[in-house]
């Protein structure tokens, strides 16, 4: 998946779907003002529950990056199509148990 | 293969202007209180953008951003455009001040567009794209994009709206003769189309709708992708390439301008030119003013409201705070396109809001009575847009008192205007009107924007 490690942070191996999670809903926080990342679960939408665009997608992408310590690659992030917040884990997840890390 | 010899003025790096003013990063504000999204459950986020670009557009952490190879090449064979003193304006004129301007016109597409179409289209080919749609308004932006998909062998769908179109159907036959599919806008090809010709079958079109229509058309299938000419963040640091040629080149003459002035649409060109100088006279510790100049018929900065907005009419571009007219706000058919969207971009905006640049607005009339003179006294034929600037200038000029210092101007011509011969005609046999507003237009968008904002607003700001 989507990544070039920057570095030598990245992926520890016990970093489950908890600690994937984790870094979601971070950022999430950040990305999404005034968020209530307690009130948030699994199944909400990204654009019809949480209300985020393309823009703030984008801004969560970057988030990401800087908080999983990877290069996220255009030519995998073009075709992802993201629907709740459980896909966004699942992405987090395949990024963290990527095999160049 | 090699490319073209790069001249050592050539920036190999873009400016980047978040590094020293991170607080112009725009954020999208949460579509969730907008009005429809009942029924988009299921909906899916995609990226419209390749994620470079993207990234582009929220990097605070580096001032320089390596320009790739391929594009430095491409940028070798019409960069470093030329840097000249005006000297014949200025006798012309009788001021007290040294006149600079920065010609973007020389290249191929004919304007400062092509410097972001060939980044664009370099990183949208990368990231696998095959399709690129768009909307233009005056033109100058479809035709770079075109020009820039056929070198990177990428389809280009091109929504041009229609007042300007109709005004000048050579920018069509440019846009095709680079492989592009021209429609005018509104079409009755999408939905949003469909819905204004309906309301008005003679609509003459806005660059909101002609987004709107390149947006519905992109969304058709997984290769496409919706790219902008103006407005963002990444397009602008594209055209950092014309101020930090300026820089190095006023700095060969061992000048450095006091007022930098350049016409306002959605702020590329401003911006361009503009943002490298700033950081310039920073570095120097010394005081910049900018003037951004915008069109009677479309005056954002001047009698718009910093609101949130959305920057096309189908609704569906983020929502960021902007100087604004409303997105139903339709100007009046001035020839100036370019400078007709009714919103500037929102690092424009936010430097307006902080005081870090004047504005504006310069009647049609006015504009094109200036770009006379430019012709005549300097041998370049300014876009009508870029006539504006220079009327900016010379009303800029006419306020600086004798006593004092020269004032050192540069002034950009984001292109030429050989392609509005027939508007330069029409001024010439005094067929030209100055066209301001249309007040009733104005004010049905200023409310609606209002309202929107009440809407969408209220709650966020109130967590």
């Amino acid at each position: 998946m989507p990544a070039e490690v920057n570095g030598d942070v990245a992926v520890r191996p016990e970093l489950n779907r908890s600690q994937a999670r984790s870094l979601v809903f971070a950022a999430l926080a950040v990305v999404i003002r005034g968020l209530k990342v307690e009130a948030v679960d699994e199944q909400q939408e990204l654009y019809s529950d949480l209300g985020m665009d393309s823009l703030a997608f984008a801004q969560l992408l970057v988030e990401l990056e800087g908080r999983l310590n990877v290069q996220l690659l255009d030519e995998d992030l073009l075709t992802i199509e993201l629907v709740n917040v459980a896909d966004l884990i699942d992405l987090v997840e395949s990024i963290l148990l990527s095999p160049e890390k | 293969m090699a490319g073209p010899e790069r001249d050592p003025l050539l920036p190999t790096h873009w400016f980047n202007i978040l590094h020293d003013r991170p607080q112009y990063v725009a954020s999208a504000l949460p579509r969730a209180r907008l009005a429809g999204l009942e029924n988009t459950a299921g909906h899916g986020l995609l990226l419209q953008q390749p994620f470079s670009l993207a990234r582009q557009s929220f990097n605070t952490a580096d001032r320089l951003i390596p320009i790739p190879d391929e594009v430095l090449d491409l940028y070798a064979q019409y960069r470093p455009t030329p840097l000249r003193r005006a000297v014949r304006l200025e006798e012309r004129l009788d001021v007290n001040a040294r006149i600079y301007y920065k010609y973007e016109g020389a290249n191929l597409t004919g304007s400062h567009k092509l410097n972001t179409a060939l980044a664009q289209a370099y990183y949208y080919a990368r990231a696998g794209v095959k399709h690129i749609v768009t909307g233009t308004a005056a033109g100058q932006w479809g035709t770079a994009l075109a020009y820039a998909c056929q070198l990177m062998n990428l389809s280009c769908t091109v929504f041009m709206v229609r007042a300007t179109l109709q005004q000048k159907p050579i920018r069509g036959d440019m846009m095709r003769l680079f492989g592009a599919v021209v429609y005018e806008s509104p079409s009755d090809l999408t939905d949003v189309g469909r819905r204004v010709l309906k309301e008005d079958p003679a609509a003459t079109g806005t660059q909101a709708v002609a987004n709107a229509e390149a947006l519905a058309l992109a969304a058709e299938d997984g290769e496409s992708r919706f790219a902008v000419g103006s407005g963002e963040n990444s397009v602008l640091l594209h055209q950092t390439v014309i101020g930090q040629e300026a820089v190095s080149q006023m700095a060969q003459l061992n000048e450095f301008p006091d007022c930098v002035i350049a016409c306002m649409g959605a702020g590329s060109n401003f911006g361009g030119v503009a943002l490298p100088l700033l950081g310039a006279a920073e570095d120097r510790q010394r005081p910049l003013r900018l003037v951004a100049v915008e069109s009677a018929a479309c005056p954002k900065l001047t009698r718009g409201r910093y609101r949130y907005d959305l920057s096309d009419a189908l609704g569906t571009t983020p929502i960021t705070k902007v100087y604004s007219l409303g997105s139903t706000y339709v100007p009046p058919p001035v020839y100036a396109g370019g400078l007709r969207h009714h919103s500037a971009g929102p690092l424009c905006s936010a430097m307006y809001a902080d005081g870090s640049l004047e504005a504006m607005a310069i009647d049609q009339q006015t504009s094109f009575r200036a770009g006379m003179l430019f012709c005549e006294t300097e041998g370049i034929l300014p876009a009508p847009e870029s006539a504006h600037a220079v009327a900016g200038m010379i009303d800029v000029l006419s306020r600086h008192p004798r006593e004092e210092d020269p004032l050192i101007v540069l002034v950009n011509i984001s292109g030429h205007g050989l392609l509005d011969l027939a508007a330069y005609q029409r001024f010439a046999a005094g067929e030209i009107e100055p066209v301001t507003v249309d007040e009733s237009s104005l004010s049905r968008s200023l409310s609606a924007l209002e309202e929107f904002n009440q809407r969408i607003t209220q709650p966020a700001e109130a967590v």
